[in-house]
């Protein structure tokens, strides 16, 4: 029983504590690009969420495979059923750190060249990710943006002989946030 | 030999058209119309929600990809150039939705008048169970009480 006690005035220390530093948002952007001669792929997905932790440089960001939308109906649906196969895999989830977040004064307007590492889950694959990116500080307001490339072949999505020519392993994902201080 | 020529050339005429016609459906085939469709379920928000919360699994199996109607309380609204967003029962244990670009421009007006606290009754495809965002609908559609 005391243990019990002594246990939830952690967690609501904690609570307390962590709660001016931690910024969310759950309407991110992710724009997904691909371009061969043969056919363009422009995806786009308003639907990602993410926590900044501006106490320890700590990110999380997620998002659901099937809030991807496409011009056409035929991509979304290829995407859905024969690559990322959300019934099996609904979710990506990113989970890092910005690197040398110290250097980064959030109290100030400004804005700032960042590096972000951790590991980022796509249909059921982890792998380590190390990418640059922009923060910008303006009224106490943090918006992040970055731009990087993700391999299919690394995350195990597999495309049909067929449609190798017409679709690049290499996937452009842009990402911006735009956060707001967390508050309950 | 000429006719022979003529009826070659007619079904050659048709061939392509068919083929093309096909081609044309397959690249322009329509989204889903998630207005037009029946909810595949109608619930209030909070059932919603602690249903989800009690079995992702199952409830992805019985929910995801369909379409939904749910009800309930606007706790968080979100207007800006890349959408409108409205979260449903609770901030963080909630219903989070996005509207269609086309409800967005018939509802201009109902929607530049939405406040935390209304009652709302939305029409959505459920894309799954998110830790931050909670349940997550996309295509929603405002629906009207009749």
């Amino acid at each position: 029983m005391k243990l019990k006690y002594t246990l939830l005035i952690l967690f609501i220390g904690c609570l307390f504590s962590s709660y001016a530093q931690k910024h969310i948002t759950k309407t991110g952007v992710i724009e997904i690009y691909s371009q061969t001669p043969l056919f363009t792929i422009e995806g786009e997905n308003k639907k990602v969420a993410s926590i900044l932790n501006v106490a320890n440089g700590e990110v999380v960001a997620s998002t659901l495979i099937r809030s991807f939308k496409f011009e056409e109906a035929l991509v979304e649906e290829h995407f859905n059923e024969n690559y990322l196969e959300p019934h099996l895999y609904p979710k990506a989830i990113f989970k890092g750190k910005i690197m040398d977040f110290q250097n980064i004064d959030f109290s100030k307007d400004g804005t700032y060249n960042i590096v972000i590492e951790g590991k980022l889950t796509i249909h059921g694959e982890t792998n380590y990710v190390k990418e640059k990116g922009t923060l910008s500080i303006k009224k106490g307001v943090i918006s992040a943006k970055t731009e990087f490339s993700v391999s299919l072949k690394a995350y195990k999505v597999r495309i049909e002989e067929s449609y190798k020519k017409a679709i690049k392993d290499d996937i452009l994902l842009k990402i911006h946030f735009n956060y707001k201080l967390y508050s309950k | 030999m000429k006719k022979g020529l003529k009826i070659f050339l007619i079904i050659a005429a048709v061939g392509l058209v068919t083929g093309l016609s096909t081609v044309y459906y397959v690249f322009n085939k329509p989204h889903r119309d998630v207005a037009g469709e029946l909810p595949s379920f109608t619930l209030e928000a909070k059932a919603f929600y602690d249903e989800y919360n009690n079995n992702e699994e199952a409830s992805n199996q019985k929910f995801g990809d369909k379409v939904i109607q749910v009800s309930g309380e606007i706790v968080e609204l979100t207007k800006n150039d890349y959408q409108v967003s409205i979260v449903l029962n609770d901030a963080m244990e909630g219903v989070s939705c996005a509207l269609d670009s086309l409800t967005i421009d018939e509802n201009k007006s109902l929607i530049s008048e939405l406040k935390i606290n209304d009652k709302i009754t939305l029409k959505g495809k459920c894309d799954g169970f998110d830790m931050i965002m909670g349940i997550v609908l996309t295509r929603c559609f405002i629906v009207k009480e009749k």
